[in-house]
């Protein structure tokens, strides 16, 4: 009971991305749509390339749905709603995304094509922009909370929500979070424009399945991250604490799926060079006025 | 089964597609990113041979079930025959994809499904040797010239050089960079030649520890053996240019110290090649990295580009080392045969470009009054420039569409598209409204962010001969045929002039001349009646009075919206005889090469893309 | 140590060296790059079943990464990434064998005979632990970890620094 009730709450939330994000992109709400798709994509004839290297391919998609899991299974939904309770959940959090970057690469070799691969050696140079960028401001949460403990940390954000007491870090986890989940305009490991579909391209079926279902709760561990971090988790009046989590995951993973619908893909050296030159200064900023503010606030 | 979104790839691609007033978007059919996402391919339009080879090859990359949905389209080899048919309007592609829903539907699986396996796509084994990559046979066996025993390879069926994959080839340029690699890999092991002194002993030179006394062939790889104190041993007579010119630099120590005896005097460095000696000679890209470099093919169907162009790029890591542009539409010429009827002519000119055939009819329509030496009326002259104007608006519009699809932004994809759409299938009223609305457009692009740090200083040119077109205009060359026009100076026509040459300038100069154009077909005032219709009743399809017996030659030159057109045609009785045709896209075609060369992949899909190539132009002989 | 702790350490414990043994035994660099990313986040796990959470969780964050960023390296410029050739590609096969030989037999002397102490009969939770690191590290140890931190962000810089030029360089040429 108590792993059943997370994951299928994780489940029902990525049903709901799924139908977000088929509505922002072709404007048709079609609440059945994830059920519809995934039949038809595991209905449907399963190729594999030529030459592959059958291990990276075959495990690239288990692997990008474990390690979204894995991040999600460390952050509650609720006081008592959660997978597992390491007292260092926030960083197990990073740990299980930085699973995705190898999920990836390994995407990008195995089906032995030209844009898979370089689909796979793109995203790793956007990790290299967006890791320091993801962990810096955790760092300054966790100074908040005195703990790793995401328990803690939503208790912290009683008197004042994160997203108002650390705006800055909350803008550049934000930005860093659609850049782990390879959302627009941070698809360059699967841009269709550049890549004709990049890592996706070669998976067909079952396995796109997997990979797809892997993609959207990716986006929703990484918008209950946001959510337990900044946005107070389960905090609210009224409403029950499960309810409060599950409004609030639904509110970041639309925003983060409709932001990238304004802007262009950025290119790779702009992407780097934005996120070291500005981003980490700006990180390292962030954690310097948290730091102020909880030495001169009682 | 239920109802779900479609994904199609189209043959030839978005842009002809919104060329010719198709819409997948309106009847819930999405353009995929990769045959594998597909279930639907579409063809619209006569295709060519070379294209319909392409298509082959996407169809056999989609998963079942699948469905062909023809419109318009008469030949179909090396493709099945379609699974439903259509004219090529809008209502025959949502009358078929309707069926396409219902044959997917029903028989998805049909029980005598048979695998496509179109020829193009045949491979064959080939044998070569790893030190000889220019030794290839279709059986083993063993190298003539080193004794090597021949290694397996996969290769084409067919021999052209370049391939009509849209998946690469990395196999095949992995095993050529292999045999490369692993000539050079035995440094080690030649150094280690020098043995005993003295006395002649044979070795290997891939495997330097087989010492025999006399000569043969090594047990482990075959290759004849070679006296241990001679100089590079079988390996000295390849093609391999940069490992070659290495091994010469690195075997001079070898020569000139006559007491050689245990290669362990020469030092260190001998029997260990440290990387940055081993990578001294290869080629280096904008980095200043000797990386491997791999063939991969952009086109012709790709997402992003225009149908029919093929790009093939040398990358090294995700910058472009080399690049080399073809056009896969076919050969297409200016008078397929000699002695046509004048209405027929023009026809076949406004054929040759599937996305502007309005400005070729025109200039078809022109060169023949020069040859003939007729004038149109003034009414007809308004008339034809307003047809000329909706066109320019409409292309420009379709490679703003291509611009949105390269970039990723999806909402400037739908606007553009709906706007081309709109403003061919709508009539005059429309374009006062759709004037207003280019210029909102407009704000809306610059007030994009990071769309100008994208597109800054990405495939620059600078004013040179070749240019002309929207692309000229953009590096301040004013070079446009409608300034000679005396229709235009009437509406007081400007050019758009900018600086800078890049692909920036080039969507500032094609959005301002959408709006100018729309202004423009507005003010000539004369068209009623929607855009396909009012080009043969503006152009006038009585050519056969106009022209008559005439016997002469004339000249004439369009701005079609990709750039000056010009033609040459020669009449006699009426008939055509001799025609020459020079067409923008031709030029740009060639500047490609240089232009993409140590560009990242992304600009210079970019770079291409901002050109606005017409292939099928470009493949006019 | 319970029964169900010493079989997971022993279970980690084989992974880490196996996917170490496929490190060497495959000629694909890809394969041996993920290969040792995973023996990497075996040991992590190895941490974790030795309730040491937070090295655990350290180890397997940063080896993912880090391995990664070795798998572009030997991708970019070894030759036959993909290992289909069949090219022997070890060098210096004897010197490396006694220099293993001789590393092993180091480490298992030092790990045999260093004087660790009785095991520790109880181990403070993981939130104590994690308390007590912060305060070590920000205590007796911050001189050794500030130092470090220094280093590493200036041999970053230089190293950068030091491409730049060269690029100017090359350009010119």
């Amino acid at each position: 009971m108590s792993v059943l009730a997370p994951i299928l709450a994780l489940l029902l939330l990525a049903w709901c991305v799924a139908v977000l994000d088929a509505w922002m992109t072709t404007g048709r709400f079609r609440p059945l749509a994830p059920l519809t798709a995934t039949l038809a994509l595991v209905a449907g004839e399963s190729l594999v390339p030529r030459k592959p290297d059958r291990l990276f391919f075959e495990t690239a998609p288990i692997l990008l749905l474990l390690a979204a899991v894995l991040a999600a299974a460390a952050l509650p939904i609720a006081p008592h709603l959660v997978i597992t309770d390491l007292a260092t959940s926030a960083l197990f959090v990073n740990a299980a995304l930085a699973y995705v970057l190898v999920a990836l690469l390994m995407a990008g070799w195995g089906p032995d094509g030209a844009y898979a691969m370089i689909g796979g050696w793109r995203f790793l140079g956007q990790t290299i922009a967006y890791s320091m960028l993801i962990v810096m401001p955790i760092t300054a949460v966790a100074m908040r909370a005195q703990s790793l403990l995401t328990t803690d940390i939503v208790r912290s954000q009683a008197g004042l929500w994160n997203v108002l007491y650390q705006p800055l870090g909350f803008a550049l986890f934000f930005v860093a979070a659609m850049a782990v989940s390879f959302l627009p305009p941070f698809d360059l490991p699967t841009a269709s424009g550049e890549l004709a579909g990049g890592v996706e391209a070669e998976y067909t079926g079952a396995r796109r399945a997997i990979f797809r279902l892997g993609r959207t709760i990716l986006i929703v561990s990484l918008a209950t991250a946001t959510t337990v971090f900044y946005l107070g988790g389960w905090l609210g009046p009224w409403l029950p604490p499960w309810l409060w989590s599950a409004l609030k995951t639904l509110a970041v993973a639309a925003a983060m799926l409709a932001a990238g619908h304004a802007v262009p893909r950025l290119r790779e050296a702009h992407l780097l060079a934005w996120a070291w030159k500005a981003g980490i200064p700006l990180a390292m900023l962030n954690i310097f006025l948290v730091g102020v503010l909880l030495l001169v606030i009682p | 089964m239920l109802a779900r979104d479609l994904h199609a790839v189209t043959v030839p691609g978005p842009d002809v597609f919104s060329a010719l007033g198709l819409d997948p978007g309106a009847v819930g059919v999405t353009y995929a990113a990769t045959p594998r996402h597909a279930q639907v391919l579409v063809l619209a339009g006569p295709l060519p041979p070379e294209l319909r080879e392409a298509a082959a090859v996407a169809y056999a990359q989609m998963p079942r079930p699948r469905v062909i949905l023809a419109l318009g389209t008469q030949e179909f080899s090396p493709l099945p025959d379609p699974d439903v048919t259509g004219p090529a309007s809008h209502d025959g592609l949502a009358q078929g994809l309707r069926r396409v829903r219902e044959l997917l539907s029903r028989h998805a699986f049909s029980p005598e499904a048979r695998a496509f396996e179109p020829a193009v796509l045949a491979t064959r084994t080939e044998y070569t040797c790893p030190m000889h990559p220019e030794v290839v046979q279709d059986e083993p066996g063993t190298c003539p010239k080193c004794g090597m025993e021949l290694v397996a390879r996969e290769a084409s069926g067919s021999s052209d050089e370049t391939h009509h994959h849209t998946i690469s080839h990395k196999d095949a340029s992995a095993h050529d960079d292999h045999a490369q690699h692993e000539h050079r890999d035995d440094h080690g092991g030649h150094a280690e030649n020098r043995t005993a002194e003295g006395a002649t002993s044979y070795t290997c030179p891939m495997h330097p520890e087989i010492v025999q006394d006399e000569p043969g062939r090594c047990p482990e790889c075959g290759m004849f053996l070679v006296p241990a104190d001679s100089d590079e041993g079988a390996g000295s007579d390849t093609g391999h240019a940069p490992s070659h010119a290495h091994h010469q630099a690195d075997s001079h120590p070898h020569d000139h110290d006559p007491d050689a005896g245990e290669v362990h005097e020469h030092g260190a460095g001998m029997d260990f090649m440290s990387m940055v000696e081993v990578t001294k000679d290869l080629p280096r890209g904008r980095d200043g990295l000797p990386m491997d470099r791999i063939d991969v093919p952009f086109g012709p169907l790709f997402p992003g580009l225009p149908g029919g162009l093929l790009l093939t790029l040398t990358l090294a890591g995700d910058v472009v080392a080399r690049a080399s542009a073809r056009t896969l539409t076919g050969p297409r010429s200016a008078l397929p045969e000699p002695g046509m009827p004048a209405a027929r002519f023009i026809e076949h000119l406004a054929s040759l470009d599937p996305l502007t055939p309005t400005a070729y009819r025109l200039l078809a329509r022109r060169a023949l009054e020069a040859a003939s030496g007729s004038t149109p009326s003034a009414h007809q002259q308004r008339a034809r420039l307003a047809a000329a104007e909706r066109e320019r608006a409409a292309s420009h519009l379709g490679g703003l569409a291509q611009l949105a699809r390269q970039v990723g932004l999806p909402w400037l994809e739908r606007r553009a598209t709906r706007f081309q759409l709109t403003l061919i299938h709508g009539d005059h009223d429309a374009l006062a409204l759709l004037a207003r609305q280019s210029v909102a457009l407009r704000t809306r692009l610059e007030r994009t962010p990071l769309l100008a740090a994208r597109l800054m200083h990405v495939g620059a040119l600078s004013p040179a001969d070749g240019l002309r077109g929207p692309v000229a205009r953009a590096a301040g060359m004013t070079t446009d045929a409608r300034t000679h026009d005396p229709a235009y100076a009437e509406l007081g026509f400007e050019p758009v002039l900018h600086q800078g040459g890049d692909a920036l300038t080039r969507l500032h100069v094609r959005l301002e001349e959408i709006t100018r154009s729309l202004r423009l077909a507005e003010a000539a005032g004369t068209l009623t009646m929607p855009a396909d219709f009012d080009t043969h009743a503006a152009i006038g399809d009585a050519i056969g009075d106009a022209i008559g017996d005439a016997i002469g030659d004339g000249q004439a030159v369009v701005e079609t919206p990709r750039g000056e057109a010009c033609l040459q045609v020669y009449l006699d009785g009426g008939l055509v005889t001799r025609a020459r045709l020079d067409t923008p896209s031709a030029g740009h075609l060639t500047l490609l090469p240089e232009l993409l060369t140590d560009l990242e992949l992304g600009d210079a899909l970019v770079a291409a893309g901002s050109l606005d190539i017409s292939p099928w132009e470009a493949s006019v002989s | 140590m319970s029964a169900l702790q010493l079989a997971f350490v022993t279970f980690f414990g084989l992974a880490a060296v196996w996917f170490a043994l496929v490190v060497f035994r495959t000629s694909s660099m890809m394969r041996s790059a993920l290969a040792l990313l995973f023996s990497q986040t075996a040991l992590g796990a190895l941490f974790l079943a030795l309730q040491a959470e937070f090295l655990g969780v350290l180890q397997i964050m940063m080896m993912a990464t880090e391995m990664s960023i070795m798998a572009i390296f030997m991708v970019m410029f070894m030759m036959d990434p993909g290992g289909l050739g069949q090219m022997d590609m070890t060098h210096q096969k004897r010197l490396s064998i006694v220099a293993g030989v001789v590393a092993a037999a180091v480490v298992a002397v030092v790990a045999v005979l260093t004087p660790w102490g009785a095991p520790a009969t109880s181990i403070p939770n993981p939130s104590e632990q994690l308390q007590g690191l912060g305060r070590e590290l920000l205590g007796r140890s911050m001189l050794v970890f500030e130092t470090a931190g220094i280093t590493i962000l200036t041999a970053m810089v230089a190293a950068t620094a030091v491409a730049m030029p060269a690029l100017q360089r090359r350009r010119e040429r």
